[in-house]
C-alpha cells in the first residue's frame, strides 16, 4: 500500500488536467478529475481553477500548509478519445485502485499509464486520412451533391486531411492552419473540376469546411458558460469565431484568385 | 408519408455516415462510435421531419438539437462517456457551414445582399443551436439535483 507525497499528488494531478484540456475536455470537467484525483490520494482540501490556456492549482495537506502550482498550455489538439480514456483510468483509481488515501499502485506507475494513454496511437494514420475523406464525402450528398460530386469531395477531403497532417508538424498555429484548410479546399475543389466534367462545385466545397467547423469549441464555449466558467466559455466562444471568420477568409481568398485566373 | 420516405432516411444514412467518419478522425474508439453516428442521423432526421411539419428553420434546428441533446445526456450517461464529447459530435450536421460558404460566396460575387443574410443565419442558427444545448445542459443540472435530495 502505498501513500502519496504532496509533491507527487500535484504531479499526477497536473498531468491528468494537461492531458484533458489538451484533448479540449469542458472546463468543469477538467476541474473535476483534478479534484477527485487529489481527493482519492488523501487530500481532500483542493482548489482547481482551469482557463484554456493554464492550470491553477492549490493543495492543502494535514496541518493546512498550501502548495499552489501553475501549468501553462499550449499546443491543443482535439482528441476526443483521449478524454474518454483518462476519465476512465480516474473512475478506476477512484473505485478500484485507492482507498482512504493509500493505493495499491505507486505514483511512477500512474504517471506511466497517463503517459501510455498520451502516446496511444488509436488508428493508423491511412484509417484517419480516409476517415475525413468520408466525413466530407458523405456531407456533400447531404447537402444534395449527386454521385459524381460525393467522388470528388471523398478525394478533396482525403487530400485535406493529408496536407493538415504534413502542415501540423510545422507547429503553426490555429488560425493559419484554418485558413490555409479553407484555401486548400476550395483550390483542390478547383483542379479537380479541371479533370472531371459536368459538377457543381458548391456541395464539395461545403462539404469540405465541414471537416474545419470548430464544433468542439462553440459547444464547449456554451456548455462552459452554462456551468459559470465565465472567462473559458468567453475566450472558447471568441476562439470559435475566430475559427470561422479564418475559414471563410482561407475560401474566400482562394475563391476569388482563381475567379482572377479566369476559372 | 412525406417526411418519412426513403429520402428521409438516405440523409438519415448519409449524416451517420459522415459522422462516424468524423468520430474516427477525433481518435474515439470501440462500439461507442456507432452511437455517436447514430446521434448525428439523428439529429439531421429529427431536424428534416420537423422542418417539413413546422416549415421554420429555427424551429426545427432548436427542436431537433433538444431532442439529440436529450439523446446525448443519457445514452453518454448509459456508456460512461463524457457528455460533451456525444453533445459535440452529434451537433456537427446542424452547424451551418453551408451558409458561411454561401455568405463568403456572395461577398466575393459583391452581392451584399445575399451575403448579410446567408451570414445573418449563420449567426441565428449558431445562437439558436447554443440555447438548445444550454436548455438541456441546465434542465439535465436541476433533475439530477432534485434526483439527488429525495
Amino acid at each position: 500500500m502505498n501513500t502519496f507525497t504532496i509533491q507527487e499528488t500535484t504531479e499526477i494531478s497536473l498531468e491528468v488536467g494537461r492531458i484533458l484540456l489538451q484533448s479540449g475536455a469542458t472546463t468543469n470537467r477538467v476541474e473535476l478529475m483534478m479534484r477527485k484525483v487529489c481527493g482519492v490520494f488523501g487530500y481532500p482540501e483542493t482548489e482547481a481553477y482551469v482557463t484554456p490556456t493554464g492550470i491553477f492549482l492549490s493543495v492543502a495537506d494535514r496541518e493546512n500548509k498550501v502548495t499552489t502550482s501553475i501549468k501553462r498550455i499550449d499546443n491543443r489538439r482535439i482528441d476526443l478519445g483521449k478524454i474518454t480514456s483518462v476519465s476512465h483510468l480516474v473512475g478506476e483509481m477512484e473505485k478500484r485502485h485507492c482507498r482512504d488515501g493509500r493505493c495499491d499502485l505507486g505514483a511512477a506507475q500512474f504517471l506511466e499509464q497517463l503517459h501510455r494513454i498520451e502516446e496511444e496511437k488509436t488508428y493508423p494514420a491511412w484509417l484517419t486520412v480516409f476517415s475525413g475523406g468520408t466525413t466530407s464525402g458523405f456531407f456533400c450528398l447531404l447537402f444534395g451533391g449527386s454521385w459524381m460530386e460525393f467522388v470528388v469531395a471523398y478525394a478533396v477531403g482525403v487530400l485535406v486531411v493529408l496536407s493538415l497532417r504534413l502542415l501540423g508538424k510545422l507547429q503553426i498555429n490555429n488560425f493559419l492552419i484554418n485558413i490555409l484548410g479553407a484555401a486548400l479546399v476550395v483550390s483542390f475543389a478547383k483542379l479537380l473540376d479541371i479533370v472531371v466534367p459536368g459538377i457543381k462545385l458548391d456541395n464539395i466545397i461545403i462539404g469540405g469546411i465541414m471537416l474545419l467547423v470548430p464544433g468542439l469549441s462553440f459547444v464547449n464555449a456554451i456548455r462552459d458558460s452554462m456551468s459559470g466558467d465565465l472567462v473559458s466559455g468567453t475566450a472558447r466562444a471568441v476562439e470559435a469565431l475566430f475559427i470561422a471568420i479564418a475559414i471563410a477568409t482561407g475560401s474566400g481568398v482562394m475563391l476569388k484568385v482563381w475567379e482572377l485566373w479566369g476559372f | 408519408m412525406r417526411p418519412f420516405d426513403y429520402l428521409t432516411l438516405l440523409q438519415f444514412l448519409w449524416a451517420f455516415l459522415s459522422i462516424l467518419g468524423f468520430s474516427v478522425r477525433v481518435n474515439l474508439k470501440g462500439p461507442k462510435i456507432w452511437l455517436l453516428a447514430l446521434g448525428g442521423g439523428l439529429s439531421w432526421a429529427f431536424y428534416l421531419v420537423i422542418l417539413y411539419f413546422s416549415k421554420s428553420l429555427l424551429y426545427s434546428i432548436f427542436g431537433a438539437t433538444l431532442l439529440v441533446c436529450a439523446y446525448s445526456e443519457v445514452v453518454a450517461r448509459l456508456i460512461k462517456v463524457p457528455v460533451s464529447v456525444f453533445v459535440t459530435c452529434s451537433i456537427i450536421p446542424l452547424v451551418p457551414g453551408s451558409s458561411l460558404y454561401y455568405g463568403m460566396q456572395a461577398y466575393i460575387a459583391g452581392n451584399n445582399a445575399i451575403a448579410s443574410e446567408q451570414i445573418y443565419k449563420a449567426l441565428l442558427i449558431s445562437g439558436t443551436i447554443a440555447m438548445a444545448i444550454a436548455v438541456v445542459s441546465s434542465v439535465t443540472n436541476i433533475i439530477f439535483r432534485l434526483f439527488n435530495r429525495f
